[in-house]
């Protein structure tokens, strides 16, 4: 039996403006049911939002934001928000928070912010790197 | 291993060609071959004399100048949508190399990336 | 036995809707060899006259049933699992 890959995941569509969560979190419960590993999810451009803790979904609809930090969590994957992305798209951490003397802070537990550079080891490092864009 | 970041969306409508200018430099920051193919809209990244001050953005410019010292290897643009747009030699920025179809862009390089 | 080979032909992930500039766009980087999975608005082309979609095309059940597509005949079907794998059989992924 051949041993597992490790992948790197790329998100860069939002939540409700692309179905690029749904099947990133599909396609990475597989990844985990096949064997392999996941090196870390990447949040890049519209993506961010997925690591929002204020998004708040009516409770008959999916909760993307919800349900991928339980797959985070439950997996324990690291989860990498785009630090350029994330802050000109409202999306900070405590940090961040206190460097621009922001009045709240934002970032859905298990994400860290972190910049380009854990993409780029993604390149290096992992097997794969697979990338869930949006649809414009 | 070559990354070829691809940028197919027309300039200042949003910041996803910005955002792939930024794995670009990031490549090149952590000495990591990259070089960029601009397509269909996105050649308009490419055309001189840009002034984005009115809507109150920065032009690229400067950054695609500044590409290949960064150790970007190429920049590269398709051809028909060069002339589709009518961004000939004259109005292109220099260092620019057409080619043919995107096909034989992307049988160049291993790693192919949109930013968005 | 030979170990699971690593496929040199490239996996594309098309996501974009047939009237999606990008969609012809990766329909003509094909190579004869290639695989080219649909997902998400990107399986109406199944059912899009000019669409002209290439042999080694494959779409994905859940994007196909949410659109009423399910059992279409003009594409081989795939399931999630199916796409790992072949995301795993291929050496290069590129997702438009």
């Amino acid at each position: 039996m051949s041993p597992g890959l490790s992948y790197t995941l790329v998100i860069t569509g939002a939540p409700w403006s692309s179905q690029a969560p749904q099947t990133a979190l599909a396609f990475a419960q597989e990844l985990i049911a096949a064997g392999h590993r996941i090196d870390r999810v990447f949040l890049y451009g519209e993506g961010v939002h997925l690591a929002s803790a204020l998004s708040t979904p009516p409770s008959d609809e999916p909760d993307w934001p919800g349900q991928w930090a339980d797959f985070l969590a439950d997996n324990q994957t690291p989860g990498v928000a785009c630090i350029a992305s994330a802050l000109r798209r409202g999306i900070v951490d405590q940090g961040e928070q206190a460097r621009y003397e922001l009045s709240a802070n934002n970032l859905r537990q298990p994400y860290q912010i972190a910049g380009l550079g854990e993409w780029v080891e993604g390149n290096l490092k992992s097997d794969r790197v697979i990338y869930f864009h949006g649809s414009h | 291993m070559t990354t070829l970041i691809v940028i197919d969306q027309a300039p200042y409508g949003s910041w996803t060609g910005r955002e792939a200018l930024d794995m670009v430099f990031s490549l090149a920051a952590f000495d990591q071959p990259a070089a960029m193919l601009f397509m269909g809209a996105g050649v308009n990244w490419l055309r001189k004399s840009q002034d984005a001050g009115g809507i109150g953005q920065r032009t690229v410019e400067k950054n695609l100048a500044a590409a290949p010292v960064f150790g970007v290897e190429q920049i590269l643009a398709e051809q028909s949508a060069c002339e589709r747009f009518r961004l000939g030699e004259e109005d292109r920025l220099n260092g620019v190399e057409l080619i043919p179809s995107v096909r034989d862009a992307l049988d160049r390089f291993e790693r192919i990336v949109f930013a968005g | 036995m030979t170990q699971e080979q690593t496929i040199q032909a490239t996996l594309h992930i098309l996501n974009k809707s047939p009237s999606h500039p990008r969609f012809a766009t990766c329909l003509a980087a094909l190579h004869e060899g290639d695989t080219l999975a649909l997902a998400e608005n990107a399986v109406l082309a199944v059912t899009d006259s000019t669409a002209g979609l290439p042999r080694n095309c494959v779409a994905l059940d859940a994007d196909l049933e949410a659109r009423g597509l399910a059992g279409n005949p003009n594409v081989q079907i795939i399931s999630y699992g199916d796409l790992v794998r072949l995301t795993a059989e291929h050496s290069r992924t590129v997702s438009w």
